[in-house]
């Protein structure tokens, strides 16, 4: 008997929470089988997962180990999703943004839970790694018309770094076009506006709402 | 290639069988607690202690002269008991092989490119040679410190560390997850790389040895793998380090590895009262030769003070079977 698309969605977001990559992969290629919209199996099975896999980390019941398993299944559930999108649904709207960690640092595992948080929280994520050059971030700024740019650092003595940057995307005349913010153990808000970043956000969760609330009505601009 | 694998220590738990093993563990689980780490970002050395003493960077750390008059003059604005050695978290990795870049010296080596894609590939790791490149080189610094009469920490670093700089974390730990034996052979392969060079390092007279592994913490694993991984490596290598180390040497756990311990029922700990207050340094220093491990602060929180006099030990639990 066939599933209903409420049936699918269920199970697909399911199948994110208990990190089950096997089973996301036969449960989206039944869903397309069905004829159902790509998009919807996304968004409404998908990421819906994904926000209670948020949510679970937020509580401390998951954590950072989780998170990764839980967006293999994920991204195994988007790999056949995502071919049947473009036939159905325009997503140039999706807003931009490019992550790393600054140079001189390698502690990239905040940084790789944040881009999986915004990815699934609808960005177009680009991840230039870790120690990343400041003329890297601005170049893919440029490059990609990102909306957002975001740092990070677990270490003191490469803060500076994101100042270099903000002062970089100053001097390229860029700064009013993408919004920056921060985050890493020593970081704080007072940091985050001494250096003019637009914000800071202790954790991956925070940083998706303060994401979504920093480009909020700010399209692409021509650069 | 690494050869060799650390003594297999079975689980606890298991022992009471199955279905008391997963309320054993899952009791357990919460009782790890985290220790705030505010210590270990620190890495490389200033630009004014290297300036001061007109040296330059990376070339000094090529050399143990240099790296003996880079450790003394940061203790020497530090004000600590003990000089610390390396100046970087990355000498192991490097010395199995790792990628490193020098940089500018800001940070310290870091590295550059990851080894490996697949934890499979690290089984291949060649095993540390002491005798060549940086690590013959802070070796031989940590004994002409302990020759002029001061004391040298020795930093050791656990797997998950050594590890983030060879391949992509996010490997390890699905490896610790969905391959757990993979994870276990391959960290006992690095613990025999450690053991060995804790040894190396007592040749040198260096009496204290501090092991930290804060990429494994409880707080990024999370308590259920946390307990796994004491279970499958940190106790053993504790309990291996203990065995193997001389009388007079004292380990020094980071507070996250001693919170791990405890939480799992692994480990208890025991007061050794001192002759009175101290920094927590000068403490570890005046417990050499009297207690085997301490861990209940970070060495490098060099403003604790042990006001009432006494110095928590680190005992490992003799029930634990090994």
């Amino acid at each position: 008997m066939n599933r209903s698309k409420e049936d699918l969605l269920q199970s697909l977001s399911r199948s994110v929470v208990e990190m089950e990559e096997k089973e996301i992969t036969e449960t989206a290629r039944e869903y397309i089988d069905a004829g159902y919209p790509a998009f919807d199996g996304i968004m409404d099975g998908l990421a819906d997962g994904m926000k209670k896999v948020s949510d679970l980390f937020d509580e401390e019941e998951y954590f950072v180990t989780d998170v990764l398993l839980c967006s293999d299944a994920m991204y195994a559930g988007l790999d056949v999703l995502k071919p049947h999108l473009e036939q159905d649904k325009d997503v140039s709207c999706r807003k931009k943004a490019v992550i790393g960690v600054v140079e001189g640092d390698t502690h990239d595992i905040g940084k790789n839970l944040v881009r999986i948080m915004l990815e699934t929280g609808g960005f177009e994520m680009y991840d230039l790694g870790r120690d990343v050059p400041s003329d890297k971030f601005i170049d893919k700024v440029k490059e990609t018309g990102a909306d957002l740019l975001c740092m990070s650092t677990l270490m003191t003595t490469t803060m500076t770094g994101m100042k270099d940057v903000i002062d970089k995307l100053k001097a390229d005349g860029i700064r009013d076009k993408v919004k920056v913010m921060i985050g890493g153990s020593p970081i704080s808000q007072k940091y985050a506006d001494k250096i003019g970043a637009d914000g800071y956000s202790a954790n991956a969760v925070e940083a998706v709402q303060l994401a979504k609330k920093l480009t909020e009505g700010n399209g692409h601009g021509e650069r | 290639m690494i050869s060799g694998s650390m003594n297999s220590c079975g689980e606890t738990a298991a022992f009471f069988g199955p279905a008391v093993s997963v309320f054993l563990r899952r009791s357990i689980m919460d009782r790890i607690a985290d220790f705030e780490c505010t210590y270990d970002n620190a890495a490389g050395v200033s630009r004014e202690i290297m300036e001061s003493l007109d040296l330059t960077y990376p070339d000094a750390f090529f050399h143990a002269a240099d790296i003996v008059k880079i450790a003394e003059a940061v203790r020497k604005k530090e004000g600590t008991a003990f000089c610390e050695l390396p100046f970087d978290h990355v000498l192991e990795a490097e010395s199995m092989g790792g990628i490193v870049k020098y940089g500018d010296g800001m940070t310290g080596p870091l590295a550059k490119e990851y080894l490996a894609s697949d934890m499979k590939e690290l089984l291949e790791l060649p095993e540390i040679d002491f005798t060549r490149g940086r690590m013959k080189e802070v070796l031989s610094a940590c004994g002409e410190i302990r020759r002029r009469g001061e004391q040298v920490v020795l930093d050791v670093c656990g797997p998950f560390t050594i590890l983030n700089f060879l391949i992509d974390t996010t490997q390890v730990f699905k490896s610790l997850r969905k391959e757990p034996k993979l994870f276990a052979e391959l960290s006992g392969k690095i613990g025999v790389q450690l053991l060995r060079y804790i040894k190396e390092a007592e040749k040198q007279g260096v009496q204290m040895i501090s092991y930290a592994d804060s990429v494994g913490s409880v707080k990024i694993l999370g308590p259920k793998l946390a307990a796994q991984a004491v279970e499958d490596f940190t106790f053993c290598f504790v309990k291996q380090m203990l065995e193997q180390k001389r009388a007079d040497t004292l380990i020094l756990l980071c507070p996250k590895t001693t919170f791990a311990l405890l939480g799992t029922g692994k480990a208890a700990l025991e007061d050794y009262r001192l002759p009175g207050p101290m920094t927590y340094g000068e403490g570890c220093i005046a417990a050499i030769g009297k207690i085997d491990m301490a861990g209940q602060q970070c060495i490098k929180n060099i403003h604790y003070t042990l006001k009432d006099g006494v110095l928590k030990q680190v005992v490992l639990k003799s029930q634990s079977r090994g």
